[in-house]
């Protein structure tokens, strides 16, 4: 007698080694070190500048963020491999987008390659920094096309901005294979947001409450991964939205500005609660 | 140069093809439908362990060789249309109710503490299966007529000899106790007399005769 293995694997599954250090999103925000700010965002600090005399600091703890979000997004399109049936019910997927998220578990596992071996380069170790897993969350939603939204078109369209910034800082600073890798990774990016786009668009296509809601979860994932303006078109955003290569992934123009008014919402938002604990 | 109007034979002397195989079209297709099913189940398990396991370089191994497999199904979904079959879903099956069983057990495993049972099941029990049933259908399907599914098969082969070699080092890198050896022997022992039972991937005459009666065929 055999008992099969859960659908939806909660976060709190999710296998690390002993390296890793993980903490919550609530432990995140309520950080009062980086009160204001979020996350990387902290981090990182306003602006990505390479005079900046902390930069090679901010690029590492970057790197090992990318390195645990890449960790994530690998466990995320692989537990999509597994969680829904093949089949066209609200709780099914096609064959297709199956083999979809197959190929992506592919590339996330080359990119967890490129990132830990990029990391080392730049003198990080494994779980120097804190992981923190909203991105698997967003992984973790029970409706296959408001996951595909959020994670392809939300969270794998924020990675092709990061890769963006970090291409060019690897440019800026004379690093030919942090540039170099980077635009492979940016490449696989784009094809992965242009999945998420298609598979919207295809499965929605009849059904365009579905769709709005899914594009509502969408934008919940993008103002929460633009936190404290973490990511925006600002002149001091540590992170530029790479409108170029979103247009390339399936983004209209309309849809890229509408994720850099969350971004200044977000950073305005966070302002205010900075303001208010002063 | 040779003279380009002397007639020359259809075969060169060094093209040893032959028309016969050991195949109809529908026992290569139902062939073909069990083995996309097969690699399904195993795309999909290898997706979904990749979140349960704490070991990074098997982490990263698992959806590595995941896509290869869904790769796999692929293309045995479109060849079951070129093998007259309209509804690849239709021959999307089992092979038999013991094939179902032994996925079933295969992918029962879940903690994190359990990578030696996923790996076992899979690279010293599912894979070996596939490898021999695969190269079966090889060795005895028509080289001309059924060419197309000798191509896919020879391109699943090469990366099913690579994900085993992969597996087993990892296997072998896993194994450091007395217990461990116990361990991963016992698994082997449980899923391989599940995979006996349902006479491989394909069912009985996964590697032998095709003229063999199928389980639900003898039972009938």
């Amino acid at each position: 007698m055999t008992s099969p293995a859960k659908r939806i694997l909660p976060v709190e599954e999710l296998a690390r080694d002993e390296r890793f250090v993980r903490i919550g999103i609530d432990e995140r925000f309520n950080d009062p070190r980086t009160a204001g700010r979020t996350g990387t965002a902290a981090r990182v600090g306003r602006g990505f500048k390479p005079e900046s005399r902390n930069a090679p600091d901010r690029a590492r703890a970057l790197m090992h963020g990318i390195f645990v979000g890449e960790i994530q997004a690998l466990e995320g399109a692989g537990r999509t491999c597994w969680d829904f049936e093949v089949g066209t019910g609200p709780d099914d997927v096609p064959f297709e987008l199956k083999l979809d998220m197959a190929r992506q578990c592919w590339d996330e596992s080359r990119h967890c390659e490129i990132s830990v071996k990029l990391g080392e380069w730049m003198g990080t170790e494994i779980g120097e920094f804190a992981e923190s897993t909203f991105l698997y969350e967003a992984a973790c939603n029970p409706d296959p096309v408001l996951r595909l939204t959020g994670v392809n078109r939300a969270l794998e369209g924020l990675a092709i901005d990061v890769f963006n910034t970090m291409k060019e800082f690897g440019a800026a600073t004379g690093d030919p294979v942090l540039e170099f890798c980077e635009d492979w990774m940016l490449a696989d990016e784009v094809t992965h947001v242009k999945m998420g786009s298609d598979w919207l668009r295809r499965i929605t296509e009849k059904d365009p409450d579905r769709r709005a809601k899914a594009l509502e979860f969408q934008k919940v994932v993008d103002k929460l991964f633009s936190g404290g303006g973490f990511r925006g078109e600002s002149e001091d955003s540590p992170i530029k939205l790479a409108r170029r290569f979103r247009e390339l992934a399936g983004f209209t123009s309309e849809e890229v500005d509408e994720i850099s008014d969350i971004s200044r919402q977000a950073r305005a938002e966070a302002e205010a609660r900075m303001a208010a604990r002063a | 140069m040779a003279d380009p109007k002397k007639p020359r034979p259809a075969f060169a002397p060094w093209d040893r093809r032959e028309l016969p195989g050991a195949f109809t079209v529908e026992e290569s297709a139902r062939r073909v439908g069990n083995y996309k099913w097969v690699e399904m189940r195993l795309f999909e398990a290898l997706g979904g362990w990749v979140a349960t396991v704490p070991e990074l370089d098997v982490k990263m191994r698992l959806g590595t060789h995941c896509y290869k497999h869904a790769w796999h199904a692929e293309l045995w979904h479109k060849r079951l249309p070129e093998l007259r079959e309209m509804n690849p879903d239709r021959l999307t099956l089992p092979a038999n109710d013991d094939i179902v069983a032994f996925m079933d057990a295969m992918t029962e495993p879940e903690g994190p503490d359990k990578t030696i049972e996923k790996l076992v099941g899979v690279y010293r029990v599912l894979i070996p299966h596939k490898i021999a049933a695969y190269t079966y259908h090889l060795n005895n399907t028509s080289t001309i007529t059924d060419a197309p599914t000798i191509r896919s098969l020879k391109f699943a082969l090469q990366d099913e000899f690579d994900d085993w070699r992969d597996g087993e080092m990892l296997i072998q890198s896993l194994i450091e106790s007395e217990d461990d050896v116990r361990r991963a022997a016992d698994h082997q022992v449980r899923l391989e007399t599940l995979m006996v039972k349902a006479g491989g991937v394909a069912g009985p005459g996964s590697l032998g005769d095709p003229t063999v009666p199928t389980a639900q065929e003898v039972s009938v």
